[in-house]
């Protein structure tokens, strides 16, 4: 058997925690730059308040309801992300974990057998509240497809539920998928499920008795085979080992305002490259290929139904050396951005990716160009080494300004209650 | 499948401090007279491996009251509590009594609860039946500036 272990509004959870007079109220929490909701408790659910909605459109019913609004705290959800992640490290044997985002893993129960799923996933959700505090939902089947089928009517009637649903029986596996949109199935985006109604294909019960011949014809080959496969109880998906290195790394960010001034774009990016290039070193790759992009602001349609992107430029650069040293980096972002850069435009979002990873420590030089500089690596290491261990970027460039007056919203944060002295929570 | 309770003390006990490697323990790499000491150089003293016994457990509060001072926590104190730990009648608890969070002694009693201070200023608060209350953690230890 295999399980998924999902927070129960993650976020809100997080804020709750360490706010204990907001249990039983609304709460929200806003993505980056403070634009949309992307996390609400169950209250906030009933009030109507819909997922992904930009901020600004659900504000009259916030206020009205007088639902409590956070801007998102990453130090604090990442903390606790990895406290739940590490209390079930500890409670299952090695390998059985996979970290699936900052608020979800899939669990491998293979050691058990079936008849103690039940007991073992009820005993593993209360550990992980008791210990970090944090609510979850476990959904328990053969695969991970229906484990997520099982999760999501786990969620829907918690009281009912207790937060644990297994779906360890042909029947009770039927009568779930008969109770699952095809909308709602894990890996069936927008399109497809649409494509799927055209079919007369509404339930997970009904894409389930359809021959694997037929997925791969409609549903996209391999992968709509796969999904069918696991519907009818298969195992396709097997636990995947953490992605410690990848391959590219992109810092992107809407500005918290909107620029137009070339200084600023200037120091948001190299802001930028600053972050990927501490990603980089972290993963001992040095990069090659370097691209950045400028999203301009769209011009305001008020009569538009749907969300109108701005144009976006970009450029890219080959670098002659592989490099994971932050000025290098700096340089060639900058010289890029000047390129895409003109003036009296308004911009919203800048980004940086960095591509075309080899390994630091065997960096092979161009044999035309000048040998990589050891002293540059060691420096990167210093400054690391002290931005970690003072926190809060103690050493910068200069090119990423002061001021960043450019940076993301984030009004309604809470305290860094778990990785910061000076924010610890106060008890009377 | 029924957990342990003793399987989960070897499990769970010291993991704040176990990632420790051979390789960080230091060695005098004396350049004259070989140190004598080398061979016997061990791991120095950690205070997470004290402290901390069950790191994705383990929260910090800062102390805002006196109501506790007969227990040695004072204002500005650093409190170490431990969510993993069942809290028992006795222990000074952090505990969340109307969406606040006090700094008591738990007193269970066969049909009540009540939160004790250390401090004759503060009276002793006899949890309502219906009251929104609820044990947060278990302070395991007080760090006080001298």
């Amino acid at each position: 058997m295999q399980a998924i272990v999902d927070c129960n509004s993650f976020y809100c959870t997080c804020e709750r925690l360490f706010q204990p007079q907001l249990l039983h109220r609304p709460v929200v929490v806003l993505s980056n730059n403070d634009g949309c909701i992307v996390s609400r408790t169950d209250e906030a659910k009933q009030l109507g308040i819909s997922m992904a909605v930009p901020y600004f459109q659900a504000k009259d019913l916030i206020e009205k309801n007088g639902v409590t609004t956070f801007s998102s705290n990453y130090h604090l959800y990442g903390d606790l992300s990895w406290r739940v992640m590490e209390t079930m490290r500890l409670l299952l044997p090695p390998g059985h974990v996979e970290v699936y985002s900052v608020d979800e893993a899939f669990v491998d129960l293979s050691h058990l057998p079936t008849e103690n799923v039940y007991s073992f996933c009820l005993e593993l959700k209360n550990k992980i509240e008791q210990w970090t505090g944090i609510s979850v939902s476990i959904g328990a089947a053969p695969n991970k497809v229906l484990s997520k089928v099982a999760n999501r009517l786990a969620k829907k009637n918690k009281l009912k539920t207790n937060c644990v649903v297994v779906l360890d029986t042909t029947k009770k596996i039927q009568a779930a998928l008969q109770q699952t949109p095809v909308e709602d199935i894990w890996g069936v985006g927008f399109s497809y499920s649409e494509k799927l109604k055209v079919y007369g294909i509404n339930t997970a019960y009904t894409l389930s008795i359809k021959d694997l011949s037929w997925g791969k014809r409609f549903l996209g080959g391999v992968v709509g085979m796969r999904l069918i496969r696991e519907l009818k109880g298969f195992k396709s998906h097997s636990m995947q080992a953490p992605r410690t290195e990848k391959k590219m790394i992109a810092t992107t960010r809407m500005f918290g305002r909107n620029v137009t001034d070339w200084q600023e774009i200037e120091e948001a990016l190299a802001t930028y490259t600053t972050r990927a290039a501490e990603k980089l070193r972290r993963q001992h790759s040095a990069a090659t290929g370097i691209a950045v992009f400028l999203l301009k602001k769209a011009p305001i349609q008020l009569d538009a139904t749907y969300y109108n992107r701005g144009r976006q430029v970009s450029g890219y650069t080959q670098l002659d050396n592989p490099t994971q040293s932050t000025p290098d980096l700096i340089k060639a972002v900058v010289a890029i951005g000047k390129t895409l850069y003109e003036k009296d435009e308004v911009y919203k979002k800048a980004g940086v990716i960095l591509s075309g990873f080899v390994p630091d420590s065997a960096l092979q030089t161009n044999l035309f160009v000048a040998p990589i500089d050891t002293k540059k690596k060691k420096l990167m290491h210093v400054i690391d080494n002290m931005n970690a261990a003072y926190r809060n970027d103690v050493l910068k460039f200069g090119t990423s300004g002061t001021q960043k007056n450019w940076k993301m919203r984030s009004e309604k944060r809470s305290k860094r209650f778990t990785t910061r002295w000076d924010e610890l929570c106060m008890v009377k | 499948m029924e957990f342990q309770e003793e399987a989960y003390e070897q499990k769970t006990g010291y993991t704040g401090a176990k990632n420790y490697q051979s390789a960080q323990i230091v060695q005098a790499n004396a350049t004259g007279f070989g140190a004598a000491s080398d061979d016997f150089m061990e791991r120095g003293i950690d205070l997470n491996e004290q402290l901390v016994r069950n790191k994705p457990a383990t929260f910090f509060f800062r102390v805002n009251s006196d109501a506790m001072l007969g227990a040695g926590i004072h204002i500005g104190d650093t409190l170490i509590v431990d969510r993993s730990i069942q809290a028992r009648s006795g222990n000074v608890v952090v505990a969340v009594l109307n969406g606040e969070f006090l700094v008591r002694r738990l007193q269970i009693q066969e049909h009540s609860i009540s939160l004790l201070p250390e401090n004759k200023k503060y009276g002793s608060i006899q949890v309502a039946q219906l009251s929104d209350y609820s044990t947060w953690g278990v302070v395991t230890f007080v760090i006080h500036a001298l």
